[in-house]
């Protein structure tokens, strides 16, 4: 038992350390979330259907993370997605979780110096 | 023949990835992939010689995937991963979606079954193993239970025909139905041979030219905008041994349940599993004359808490039972069972990365080595996805 007290120790110090950090400062970066302070009022009710809907089988980082992609690409994603086994994505969500993701990636390309 | 069908499909993947017109002809990449690098730590050594029973230390996980969306209705996966077992191609397949509720996979491809797999990714898990009865590894005594029910994932080469149609926005039902080459063994296996199913040294052939065959059904209820529910049913069976002797067959169910985002599931599996009882003298007991089989069960409950936005509370309980004839140097008796309590957090650093860290309390039904009945591990680990 006096073996564990090392890593446990370890393990317990780093949780503490991690716990302490401040998270990321990146754009609408709320740890894995989005800071929705930042959405208008329609886009934060898609982003409710987005965060609900794109958690269920993995972290929202997934989608958040793949960068600015255009309409044509995050159309087939999610629709790819909704045809998941249990995804629990009906057809009528698409939309909504659609036009937040349009937001998003326009959103990185104008934080990326691009056009808006 | 299966040769030839994994190359014919990474190559069409391949070919469709190069060769068709790129963003004016709509073809869409999406390169992913995750990292896991955990530290298991067991202070009691479990088998009798003083060799380690279970994955411990440093295990890394990884995984890289490119997927294709050649047109709205094909697309083309290939994923490589990189294990305690070295490469492995956990998929290598192309879809063909004739309509929602008819898709057509084939290749190398994980079939479905149960929920977990779908979530077999470590980046997709929040704690730093699988359940037990889905386990690869990391159990502790795994060489005498020789791992879970059904190690997750399990990539075969194959076909699988699936689609989902909703019932209104209420009710979600999906299908999926697969030929496989499935597990393998040797004619005198006491036991599924999970290195020999998975090893490119033996060819990634079928070794019986018999497929194995399988299906799942769920059903998905959508109770509130934030509430819904699954229950699942899943199948897979078939010969293993080069002579089409012995057989096996993998049941299971699932029931998840998903308010806001916390997250409440369970799941079963139980596997018949046959064996060769030409030689009597190779078994710890007797075998009587319908005594060619044991089964393999087990199950898990887990609790996903999502504490604040960066942090989450895991905690699990699951269990798995053996009953049935041994070999004779088994550990393990005629009835055998073992409970596992898994209590852990995980800590989002920054989006796509977080932190992991878990304690289990084990208690088996067979003294260890040092004639103890439990034992305690724990894991520290750190996921990334991009």
């Amino acid at each position: 038992m006096r073996r564990m007290i090392l890593p446990m120790t370890l393990a317990a110090a780093i949780s503490l350390g991690l716990l302490g950090c401040p998270s990321s400062k990146n754009l609408v970066a709320n740890g894995e979330a989005v800071d929705t302070s930042q959405l208008s009022p329609e886009l934060q009710s898609d982003y409710l259907v987005f965060s609900q809907r794109c958690s269920k089988c993995h972290a929202l980082s997934r989608a958040l993370n793949s960068g600015d992609r255009d309409d044509v690409f995050w159309q087939r994603y999610v629709t790819r997605m909704r045809r998941q086994p249990a995804s629990g994505i009906a057809p009528e969500d698409e939309p909504p979780i659609l036009r937040f993701l349009h937001h998003y990636s326009e959103s990185l390309r104008a934080e990326r110096g691009g056009q808006k | 023949m299966n040769r030839w069908l994994l190359f014919c499909v990474t190559a069409l993947a391949v070919v469709a990835a190069l060769v068709f017109p790129s963003r004016a002809g709509a073809v869409d990449r999406n390169f992913a992939g995750s990292a896991q690098l955990d530290y298991h730590f067991v202070p009691e050594r479990t088998a009798r010689d003083g060799t380690p029973q279970m994955f411990e230390g440093f295990t890394l996980e990884s995984a890289m995937k490119l997927s294709v969306d050649v047109s709205d209705h094909f697309s083309a996966n290939v994923k490589v991963c990189f294990g305690c077992h070295g490469f492995e191609t956990d998929m290598a397949y192309v879809d063909y979606r004739v309509a929602d509720e008819l898709s057509i996979r084939a290749g190398r491809l994980s079939p479905s079954f149960g929920a977990f797999n779908l979530r077999h990714d470590p980046a997709n898990h929040r704690l730093s193993d699988k359940p037990l009865v889905y386990d690869m590894g990391r159990m502790m005594r795994m060489r005498d239970w020789n791992q879970g029910v059904l190690p997750s994932p399990f990539p075969d080469n194959g076909v699988e025909v699936s689609g989902t149609h909703w019932f209104g926005q209420k009710l979600q039902l999906d299908y999926a139905a697969h030929a496989v080459s499935g597990f393998k063994g040797d004619s005198t296996s006491t036991d599924l041979d999970f290195v020999q199913s998975r090893t490119g040294s033996l060819y990634y052939v079928d070794n019986n030219a018999r497929p194995s065959f399988g299906g799942r059904l769920a059903l998905t209820a959508r109770f509130s905008q934030f509430t819904d529910a699954t229950l699942g049913a899943s199948a897979m069976g078939g010969t293993f041994d080069p002579n089409n002797d012995l057989t096996y067959l993998i049941v299971g169910g699932d029931l998840s349940f998903r308010f806001n985002k916390v997250n409440l599931r369970f799941e079963y599996l139980l596997r018949r599993q046959e064996f060769d009882t030409s030689q009597p003298s190779r078994f710890k007991y007797d075998v009587p004359a319908n005594g060619n089989y044991f089964l393999k069960h087990g199950g898990y409950g887990e609790l996903e808490i999502p504490a604040t936005r960066t942090l989450d509370l895991i905690g699990r309980v699951d269990f798995m039972y053996r009953s049935g004839n041994l070999p004779v140097a088994s550990a393990l008796q005629a009835r055998s069972g073992v409970f596992r309590y898994t209590l852990g957090t995980a800590y989002t650093i920054e989006r796509g990365l977080r932190a992991k860290f878990s304690t289990e309390l084990w208690s088996f039904s067979d003294e260890g080595v040092t004639g103890r009945h439990n034992a305690v591990s724990a894991h520290v680990a750190l996921v990334g996805a991009f």
